[in-house]
């Protein structure tokens, strides 16, 4: 079965990329791949320029963090921590020296000789960082290494990494579908669909400019309305064909606000008239599903609306993005 | 409360205390055949193999210990070291075979062994015994097979039916039942150990040693103990292959009642060989404890 397909990435040294797609779109494959644990039917991997694309995963000098830690329970702390230096024949004194200094910055002081079957999950997770990092390889490779954490320590988490990537500059592959995770961690994300690289760049880029509606939905701006720009850059919401561009337009729920109050239409904004169908309270204000003949949206909204009552949902032009409509769709 | 109000409460507490007896009843009921199976075929041969073992005529004596140990002590010595031997054989093939089940590289050889390895598993040990004798006899299929491939000279050729072919006998039986407890093991292991000390740069023998193996050990000693307990008290085998002295004491034991009905003797070499298991059970049992109290 064809996983991966006409993948092209590069990652500049220093630089944390990270792999972003739902389940199954082959991002855990391509890091396999990067690792050594599946070999590609075609195409090159290199590291500082050596085609690393026929060697065993022993031989590739990269360092994988796995989702479930794989943390050996027969060994303790240290052990975990050094094994990758002793295979590569380090002295012990270096080893030991090294994993002081890990459990230093993991803040794990006085846990060398600790059973790892003791620790919990956060503490865990930091043991697999000292140990993927302890040989300082040249690529790093992070499986998403925060999937079993709670939602606090990984807040926090993303913070501290954040920090020690911006003073340290390791070069890392960092595999999520955590798309806030993706945006606050990586120097460049790489979207995934299907096997192939959907778009390659910036965090803000693949906020702002997504390339794609798929890229746009995936990050956050999944509602979407079918329209007509007209010659005169007019849009008007409609599924039909005619005159004009045919053009679908996505949107975050947080950019649109709904009115309930029958305000004047003003330039600049794209209003969609339809009825609240579901209300859900999210702290700061209300989410609300209002539907159409030409939309199903959500929107946000402060005070709180009635089901069954008659909106408009109010969209500023420039939270639009905008995608050519293919000629079949609705 | 009326007096029947009170009579019915006794009644229940009388009931309530009645029926844990009687529930205590059913267990003993339903556990009884069981206890009368392991009492009538295990405990009581046992215990009667040792009073005849201890006796003579109605006395005490250990006279029947001394003399199978006059006359058998080298066979059991033999015995010990043939099985020590076979045990150590058991554990390096098992070790291998279930290794490269695990970390091997092509996919095909793999399957292939894995279809392979357990054919011995369903062939008796009298079965085993005589495929032995076809093939490590002088002019037997190994002889024959080195011969026309030109390794040795046909002058060369020599029996392997001594303790060679006993121990052969015993690690082609025995490994594969050894292999599968541990290639059982190998595989429950979450992959991505495996995986990490690849990463990591361990080559394949290193993770073997590392990390699969010692987290195995434990099926491994199993395996190893339940291997050598039944290698002690084959018959079939040292009979067929290696009858003469030396010899294992299960040949001693069928020879002192074939021939001389000399059942207190034999009894002897039966205790003698039944200290010889209990060390291993006792390596099991220390194992067992041990798991349990870590679970």
């Amino acid at each position: 079965m064809r996983v991966l397909s006409d993948v092209t990435l590069d990652v500049a040294r220093g630089e944390l990329v990270a792999l972003l797609g739902s389940s199954g779109c082959g991002k855990t494959t391509l890091l396999r791949s990067i690792a050594g644990f599946v070999t590609p039917r075609s195409g090159s991997i290199r590291v500082d320029g050596r085609d690393i694309t026929s060697l065993p995963p022993e031989k590739r000098g990269t360092a994988m963090m796995f989702q479930s830690y794989a943390l050996w329970p027969h060994m303790s702390v240290a052990g975990n921590i050094g094994y990758g230096m002793r295979m590569r024949g380090a002295s012990k004194n270096a080893i030991a020296r090294r994993v002081d200094e890990l459990l230093a910055l993991m803040q794990l002081q006085g846990f060398a000789s600790r059973p790892v079957t003791q620790l919990s999950g956060g503490q865990r997770q930091r043991v697999a960082r000292a140990r993927a990092r302890a040989g300082d390889p040249a690529l790093l490779l992070r499986d998403e290494p925060m999937s079993n954490l709670d939602y606090k320590v990984r807040i926090e988490l993303r913070h501290e990494l954040r920090a020690l990537q911006k003073r340290i500059g390791i070069t890392a592959v960092y595999v999520t579908h955590d798309r806030e995770e993706a945006l606050t961690l990586a120097d460049r994300i790489a979207v995934l669909d299907a096997g192939r690289v959907v778009q390659y760049a910036s965090p803000e880029d693949i906020f702002h400019r997504p390339a794609s509606a798929f890229v746009a939905g995936f990050m956050g701006a999944d509602n979407a309305v079918a329209l007509m720009r007209d010659r005169d850059g007019t849009l008007r919401v409609t599924r039909g064909s005619g005159d004009g561009e045919r053009l679908v337009a996505h949107f975050r729920s947080d950019t649109a606000r709904v009115d309930a109050s029958a305000s004047q239409p003003a330039n600049g904004e794209l209003r969609l008239h339809g009825r609240v169908v579901q209300t859900l309270y999210v702290g700061q204000g209300w989410r609300y599903r209002v539907q159409s003949d030409d939309a199903d949206v959500w929107a946000h909204a402060e005070q709180r609306i009635d089901e069954g009552a008659s909106v408009a949902v109010i969209v500023p032009h420039d939270a639009l993005l905008l995608f050519p409509r293919a000629a079949t769709a609705g | 409360m009326t007096d029947s109000t009170v009579a019915a409460i006794a009644e229940d507490a009388i009931a309530a205390e009645r029926a844990p007896r009687e529930r205590r009843w059913i267990a003993v009921a339903l556990v009884a055949p069981a206890l009368l199976v392991v009492g009538l075929f295990f405990v009581l041969p046992l215990v009667l193999s040792a009073v005849s073992a201890f006796t003579a005529g109605s006395a005490f004596t250990t006279a029947h210990f001394a003399k199978a140990l006059d006359l058998y002590g080298r066979d059991l010595a033999f015995t010990v070291a043939i099985v020590m031997l076979s045990t150590m054989l058991i554990a390096v093939a098992a070790i291998a075979i279930a290794a490269y089940l695990t970390l091997g590289e092509h996919p095909r050889a793999v399957a292939i062994l894995r279809w392979l390895y357990r054919w011995p598993l369903f062939i008796p040990f009298v079965v085993t015994g005589q495929v032995m004798r076809t093939f490590l006899a002088k002019n037997g299929m190994l002889n024959h097979a080195l011969i026309g491939s030109g390794l040795i000279e046909p002058i060369s050729a020599q029996s392997m039916l001594d303790w060679r072919g006993i121990v052969v006998a015993f690690v082609w039986k025995q490994a594969p039942f050894v292999t599968l407890l541990l290639a059982g093991a190998m595989a429950a292991l979450e992959r991505q150990h495996i995986e990490a000390a690849q990463n990591l740069g361990a080559p394949r023998w290193r993770v073997l040693v590392d990390i699969v193996l010692p987290q195995v050990k434990g099926t491994l000693l199993v395996g190893l103990v339940l291997s050598f307990v039944a290698m002690l008290s084959v018959l079939s085998v040292p009979l067929m292959i290696n009858p003469n002295s030396p010899t294992m004491i299960t040949v001693d034991v069928a020879y002192r009642i074939n021939t001389f009905a000399d059942y207190a003797v034999a009894n002897a070499l039966c205790l003698l060989s039944l200290v010889l298991a209990a060390i291993g059970a006792a390596f099991y049992l220390r194992h067992a404890v041990q798991q349990n109290t870590r679970s």
